[in-house]
């Protein structure tokens, strides 16, 4: 037989005081909690893009995988497409897509400068890049630029800039919006696309970096590959899209460990914090505890008692932190030298993120709850 | 069959080298009905024969047979169950949950019972009607004054319907005419609804309320008074 609920809602008004503050720092704790959590769900969705098995990034060698320091002829699209019989071909128009990529400062209409990711691009990429879809706007003509959904964000800039007919400047030139692309939240919706000529002028280069190219099927990449080990003298390499994101994913690993341990720290800090207060509350209540045993009730219904006063502490400050993530946290960028993301507070963050807060409330009850029947109740009938 | 059968009954305690016998080889006999007084001097083991029989301490050896059930032997949760079903305990200070009303208080035990909601309700009203505090029942434990803690106190020994209700000093902390209530209280509680009763205390007023007086002192008990047939009394060890 259990205690009854309000026997632990009751006790926690006991010393109001106490409570209250160890509620606002377990909110504060379970909100750290969420933002962690936020940060990892935020990540994982932008690496949970697989990429596109069928497209492979062509580039140079000597790169060793940077794209953004790599340089190739100009010409060598046209010899891709005319080498690789299985380069996907629709309407006569091959989906070959030559970009130029750099990282470099752009300047946003209010005077502040971020670093931006900038890559000039033909008609064809979005056949290749099937993912990227205009959102508003229209195609970028003549110095005009196409922004992506959170390249904004990747600028530091908040949200409101970058609007259609906004002026931008890099690269020595100025460049109009044109409109917005979206690419399922892929690494592409933190770049900003222009006309590859444009880009190339105000560069003043007349190579690229690489060649996006669609093949009809996964298995056809291998000769995109073989053709790069023949032409030793290209010096070039190849990287499927979905190879370069499992890639990335790697990268990330050791920051998703890191994060994790961040949260389990913190919410460490958060059962302290319920320890510190339930040790106190058990620690007064010494002949209460003897006399509901001389009554008859069982010491694990003690236990549960007490453990229902963390539960119920550790889900209201779960409840506040939850609903502050959901309207503060939700949504907040993130910046990254390559990329960019939003926190997600979405269902499983709001899951996990309860589930870590209710257990901080156990956590911090059990060893109290336990300490609360050292004494026998013999003994304890005794205490002050 | 006596409703309490204390038998041989020792207990010590080890306090570094020395040990203290507060219990030498005791036997006593408690008859349903009977309102027991036991007095003694301080420090004689007066509680502790009272948390013996009320199971919330074993003895270092004997036999303790309540209500034909022989508690030395029980478990620890079972022994809980057991007190829950058969016994009442009237603290010196009440021991009120602080947090809990005095119909709560009182209706505690009741919640370790299988009985329905309206045999509850019943229970607790006429508990809280047996020691005059119906107008009460939504008070805390803080509103009360110490008299009527103790009467709440009282009201949630019974309420339970216990084999057998022990009281330590129940008047112990009631200035003396509070404590006259209680003791008229409790004397009614034995004569009008048979409660049987094991009451320590030391006040010899109170005492005399006890249709049986027992004293304990240097691990012996000694039958004092009777107001019926002196049922077997014995110290043992001689
Ligand atoms: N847990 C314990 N550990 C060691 N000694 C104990 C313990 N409990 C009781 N004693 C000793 O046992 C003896 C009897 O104690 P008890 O509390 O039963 O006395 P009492 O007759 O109720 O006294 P009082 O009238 O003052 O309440 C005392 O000498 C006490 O010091
Ligand atoms: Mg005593």
């Amino acid at each position: 037989m259990l205690l009854p609920w309000e026997y632990g809602v009751r006790n926690l008004m006991r010393r109001p005081l106490r409570t209250l503050m160890t509620l606002f720092a377990l909110t504060t704790v379970i909100t750290l909690v969420f933002v962690v959590v936020g940060f990892l769900r935020g990540m994982e969705r932008s690496l949970s893009i697989s990429g596109d098995e069928q497209v492979a990034w062509v580039f140079s060698m000597l790169a060793e995988e940077n794209i953004e320091t790599s340089a190739i002829e100009a010409s060598i699209p046209s010899l891709l497409t005319s080498s690789i019989g299985s380069t996907f071909n629709r309407f006569d128009v091959d989906y070959v897509s030559p970009e130029l990529f750099l990282g470099t400062r752009v300047t946003l209409p209010n005077q502040k400068s971020g670093f931006g990711l900038v890559r000039g691009v033909t008609v064809t990429a979005p056949l290749v890049h099937r993912k990227v879809q205009l959102v508003s706007g229209s195609w970028p003509q003549k110095n005009e630029i196409l922004v992506g959904r959170l390249a904004g964000t990747k600028l530091g800039s908040h949200d409101g800039l970058l609007k259609v007919g906004d002026v931008i400047e890099f690269e020595g030139a100025s460049w109009t919006v044109s409109g917005h692309f979206q690419a399922d939240g892929s690494l592409y919706e933190a770049e900003l696309w222009c006309r590859l000529e444009d880009f190339q002028m105000a560069t003043k280069r007349q190579d690229i970096s690489l060649v996006a190219l669609q093949v009809k099927t996964p298995s056809a990449m291998s000769e995109v590959q073989l053709f790069c080990k023949e032409r030793i003298d290209l010096e070039l390499t190849s990287i499927s899209e979905s190879e370069y994101y499992a890639e990335l994913r790697e990268f990330f690993q050791p920051l998703r460990t890191l994060a994790w341990v961040v949260v389990w720290l913190v919410a460490a800090a958060g059962v302290f914090t319920g320890l510190n207060m339930m040790y106190g509350a058990v620690a007064g209540r010494g002949r209460e505890i003897a006399t509901l045993q001389a009554i008859g009730y069982r010491r694990r219904a003690i236990v549960i008692s007490v453990l229902q006063e963390g539960l119920l502490l550790a889900a209201a400050a779960s409840l506040v932190a939850g609903v502050l993530a959901l309207v503060l946290i939700d949504g907040w960028a993130v910046r990254f030298t390559m990329s960019a993301f939003r926190l997600r507070i979405d269902g499983e963050a709001i899951v996990v993120g309860c589930l870590i807060g209710l257990l901080v409330g156990v956590l911090g009850a059990v060893p109290p709850a336990l300490r609360s029947l050292r004494v026998d109740v013999a003994t304890g009938l005794k205490a002050i | 069959m006596a409703l309490v059968e204390i038998r041989n009954i020792t207990k010590s305690f080890r306090k570094g080298e020395e040990t203290i016998i507060p219990l030498d080889n005791v036997s006593l006999d408690i008859h349903e009905g009977e309102f027991v007084s036991l007095m003694g001097p301080s420090g004689t083991g007066k509680s502790t024969l009272l948390n013996l029989v009320s199971g919330i301490d074993r003895p270092t050896s004997g036999q303790l047979v309540v209500g034909g059930v022989e508690i030395t032997g029980l478990s620890r949760s079972k022994l809980a169950d057991w007190r829950a079903a058969n016994l009442g305990y009237i603290f010196q200070t009440h021991n009120l949950i602080p947090v809990l009303t005095a119909y709560e208080n009182v209706e505690l035990p009741t919640l370790l019972l299988k009985i329905s909601a309206a045999e509850r309700r019943q229970r607790v009203r006429v508990a809280l009607e047996a020691v005059g505090l119906t107008d009460r029942a939504h008070h805390y434990p803080r509103q009360l004054s110490g008299g009527q803690e103790q009467r709440v106190g009282i009201a949630r020994a019974i309420v339970a319907h216990p084999k057998i209700v022990v009281a330590d000093e129940p008047t112990g902390s009631l200035d003396s005419e509070t404590s006259e209530q209680i003791q008229i209280l409790l004397e009614r509680l034995n004569r009008e609804l048979g409660i049987t009763l094991l009451m320590v205390t030391h006040d010899s007023e109170l005492s005399r309320m006890a249709r049986r007086q027992l004293h304990l002192d240097r691990g012996k008990i000694k039958e004092l008074a009777s107001e019926n047939q002196p049922v077997s009394v014995s110290a043992g060890g001689a």
